[in-house]
């Protein structure tokens, strides 16, 4: 119990000096952080889905597009806040509209589908886009400061990993775990599988929808193209496989660490860095099949406790 | 209420594309019996345990459990009204513990447990039940065979079933651990009061354990009756080709 | 709408159908022996395409060539990285999950790399050049040897690689690795070697339908994706696994995506087709011709 209250102040007092990195950290560096905790709050929601049920999604930068097309088209019309929720309300519910069909579909023909669907908004997008203003891209003014946005992104990862962490320790969770292990036992031991995944398929879409609303005041011009790029998808499941897919804290290293390393090859080589990360991430899956925590797992464990 | 039908299936017919698996069976268990479904490979058993639990919707026929219809729902509605199944392939949440395991039981099936600590307690006392407790922090996956058949009897009674359909418990088994998981079985019945409907191969516990004998042959009930009648019935003996009934 | 324009849309629609086939053949091989999604197929089909537009433009070398070079070429890169990376991974992965996962990262790994290595060698500019560009005309439709030549190659590999699978050994192998992987390692099939072969074969495909595509398409180094994808609803459409089925589901998206596209307008293609798409896998996820093996 002292152990658990000692892990609980630890965390009190990053989440404290997290709210002083404004006051007193230059814009470069409030931006990095701004960047660690998006990814942070992506990676988490996505182990809700994926991480716990097994059904592997490439769909989270169909969220992400939708949060932030959400934002550009009703920025200056809305309430920034309200702006912000709502954009994850929308792809909570559109998560819900077509999780029922969707979630019936398993294993590669799942990865590919949510493949399809996130190219399909994109291209949807671009279709809307040239029909209504006849470009594609978008240009957001008198946008809030850095320090709003650093702080509302503060909010969403904080709520990420908390809901990840809530959901892997309840009997919900439990419910997601034994859906990935062995889906039609699960459902003959009494639990409603089809709610089950349609309920943590929403989950994991809310976080990504308000996470693309902020991201598309940061960064103040969006285009189809950049906001649903399935190089979001891919990057969050790298994220999650460094911290062993079904990890709250795994999720929160990975993303930690593949930011900071991209960080630093893109200041380093910017010409270079995406074939050097490509090639970091073809090293580790093969030399470290489990994700690079889980070697650190295993001696913790081992330990005598 | 001996007398009390538990389990009645009328006029099950399952067909798959031109295979006609399951044709008119009729089933009934009494509540406090144990029922032995016997036939070679391909009679049909499995597939009438899908169809009562739920796996499988028939192509034509009702269930009633408990005098309620239950045909057409979901396996999972079907669970939390006390019918629970086992797996002729074990199919335990191998990632997990054995505990993780047995309280997923607890807290979807009849029982519908919100609290955790309370499904870990009753979780730890099934697992003291079938001989599983000192293996309660091992993940399943390390388990051998004959501790996986006890993991899915624990797991299935965790859901707190007023029937069971064990699915070839014991197929797979040594001799030596048949016979204790014969005598879990047998305490599965006697002490908690559950009333069973077993698929099984190995004739000496169908013969030892079930009052009633039902027999499959090619999707059809050929027979049913005794232990003993069954062992007489000229057409059994001839659909077993001459197996011996009593081996 | 006459005659001619009807026939027109028709052998658009055919003659990019059986490039799609000879794409989608390849990466379903690849799935069907392995269980692997390959993200970076259409990186390889990129890859052909720029080595068949510099072999042209630097040194004159005929497309014709190429075709075989540029195969040549994809089958090498497909040995190494079979070899150097999935034999290892298929060896030590501990359950079909996380084999799943995990090659899906790899994949894209190389897709990353390949496409930014093509930008930073040869820059992001768009380039193309025309060869075999005479018209000719059948039955009043207009048709450029180009398009024609690659829709002949294209259907012949294609055809090829069915009869291969139908009526040699290896490709009886083949097929049995296809439906069962374990009973057909028990029967004593050389499962490494296949999987090395159809790797190889696989990625020659894409680098022949990269080369074939460099003749009347242009050459970026981000094109590669929408080619995967297109490649994934042909296979969705014949069924994943079913080589027969992929390409008669070339055809098929050819000719829904060109004769949509002339009902509504070219904008709309990559809609039309991820609208087919999510809709097959929704209503028919085995495929319109099933899972079988042929």
């Amino acid at each position: 119990m002292a152990k658990r209250a000692a892990l609980y102040g630890f965390l009190a007092l990053i989440l404290a000096l997290l709210c002083l990195v404004p006051a007193f950290a230059s814009d470069y560096v409030v931006s990095l952080f701004l960047d660690l905790l998006m990814w942070i709050a992506l990676t988490e929601s996505w182990i809700i889905l994926s991480g716990y049920t097994g059904y592997i999604s490439l769909g989270h930068s169909a969220f992400f597009g939708l949060g932030a097309y959400f934002m550009a088209m009703t920025w200056t019309h809305i309430p920034y806040a309200l702006g912000v929720l709502s954009g994850g309300l929308v792809c909570l519910a559109f998560a819900f509209a077509i999780g029922f069909p969707f979630l019936r579909v398993r294993g590669p023909y799942f990865v590919i589908l949510t493949l399809g669907l996130s190219e399909f908004t994109k291209y949807l997008f671009i279709n809307l886009e040239i029909k209504l203003g006849g470009t594609v891209g978008r240009i957001l003014m008198m946008t809030p400061g850095l320090e709003t946005l650093y702080y509302s992104v503060l909010i969403v990862g904080t709520g990420a990993t908390i809901t990840a962490y809530f959901v892997k320790n309840s009997r919900f969770g439990i419910g997601l775990f034994s859906i990935k292990e062995e889906e039609d036992a699960a459902n003959s031991l009494g639990i409603n599988t089809s709610i089950y995944k349609w309920l943590a398929f929403g989950i994991s879409a809310f976080f990504p929808g308000m996470v693309g609303a902020i991201l598309a005041l940061r960064r103040s011009y969006i285009d189809p193209y950049t906001v649903f790029s399935p190089a979001v998808s891919f990057q969050v499941i790298v994220m999650a496989f460094l911290g062993g897919f079904e990890d709250v804290e795994g999720a929160l290293l990975g993303a930690v660490v593949l930011t900071l390393v991209s960080e630093a090859l893109w200041a380093q080589y910017p010409y270079y860095y995406m074939i050097i990360l490509g090639a970091i991430v073809i090293f580790i899956v093969k030399f470290m099949p489990l994700g690079v925590l889980h070697p650190i797992k295993q001696r913790l464990l081992k330990e005598p406790q | 209420m001996k007398d009390m039908k538990m389990l009645e299936a009328r006029n099950i017919s399952k067909r798959f594309g031109g295979l006609m698996a399951l044709e008119d069976v009729n089933i009934s268990v009494a509540q406090g019996e144990i029922v032995g479904l016997i036939g070679a490979n391909g009679a049909g058993k499995t597939t009438l345990f899908n169809v009562i639990s739920g796996t499988y919707a028939p192509t034509s026929g009702r269930i009633l459990f408990k005098g309620r219809e239950i045909t057409g729902m979901r396996p999972h509605e079907i669970c939390r009204r006390g019918l629970v199944r086992t797996f002729q392939v074990v199919k335990p949440f191998r990632n997990m513990t054995v505990l993780r395991n047995v309280m997923a039981g607890k807290l979807f099936g009849k029982d519908r447990v919100k609290n955790l600590e309370y499904a870990r307690e009753e979780a730890l006392k099934i697992l003291e039940f079938v001989g599983l407790a000192q293996k309660a922090h091992v993940l399943a996956r390390g388990l051998g065979l004959a501790d996986h058949k006890r993991l899915e009897l624990a797991r299935s009674l965790a859901a707190d079933p007023e029937l069971l359909l064990l699915d070839e418990a014991l197929a797979g088994l040594t001799p030596t651990e048949t016979v204790e998981a014969m005598e879990i079985v047998r305490k599965i019945h006697e002490k908690l009061q559950i009333t069973i409907l077993m698929v099984e191969h190995v004739m000496k516990a169908v013969t030892g354990l079930c009052s009633r004998i039902v027999v499959l042959h090619y999707g059809r009930k050929i027979a049913e009756g005794t232990p003993k009648e069954i062992a007489e019935n000229p057409e059994v003996v001839e659909a077993y080709l001459g197996e011996s009934i009593e081996a | 709408m006459e005659l001619t324009r009807i026939l027109q849309i028709l052998s658009a629609g055919l003659i990019i159908g059986g490039i799609y086939a000879l794409i989608a053949v390849g990466l379903n091989l690849i799935y069907g022996t392995m269980r692997l999604l390959n993200i970076a197929h259409g990186e390889l089909i990129m890859l052909g395409a720029y080595v068949t537009y510099w072999l042209y433009t630097l040194y004159g070398v005929s497309p014709l060539i190429s075709m075989i070079l540029v195969s040549a070429f994809s089958a090498l890169i497909g040995l190494i990285v079979c070899w150097s990376i999935f034999l290892p991974i298929i060896k030590t992965s501990k359950s079909a999950a996380v084999l799943e996962s995990n090659s899906l990262l790899i994949f894209f790994g190389l897709s990353v790399i390949f496409s930014n290595l093509a930008s930073l060698l040869w820059t992001a500019d768009i380039r193309g050049y025309s060869y075999m560009t005479k018209v000719f005309y059948i039955l009043g439709v207009p048709l450029m040897h180009n398009r024609l030549l690659a829709f002949l190659v294209a259907v012949v590999v294609c055809i090829l690689s069915y009869l291969l699978l139908q009526k040699t050994m290896l490709g009886k192998a083949i097929r049995a690795l296809i439906q069962d992987r374990e009973a057909s390692q028990l029967v004593g099939i050389n499962a490494r070697f296949i999987y090395i072969f159809s790797f190889c074969l696989g990625f020659a495909m894409a680098g022949l339908a990269g080369c074939l595509l460099s003749m009347f398409y242009e050459i970026t180094p981000f094109m590669g994706l929408p080619y995967t994808i297109v490649a994934f609803i042909v296979i969705v459409l014949g069924g994943l696994g079913n080589i027969f089925g992929s390409l008669m589901g070339g055809f098929l998206l050819g000719l829904l995506e060109t004769i949509g596209v002339s009902l509504t307008s070219p904008g709309l293609r990559p809609i039309l087709s991820y609208s087919i798409f999510i809709l097959i896998i929704l209503v028919r996820p085995k495929g319109i011709f099933g899972r079988g093996v042929y």
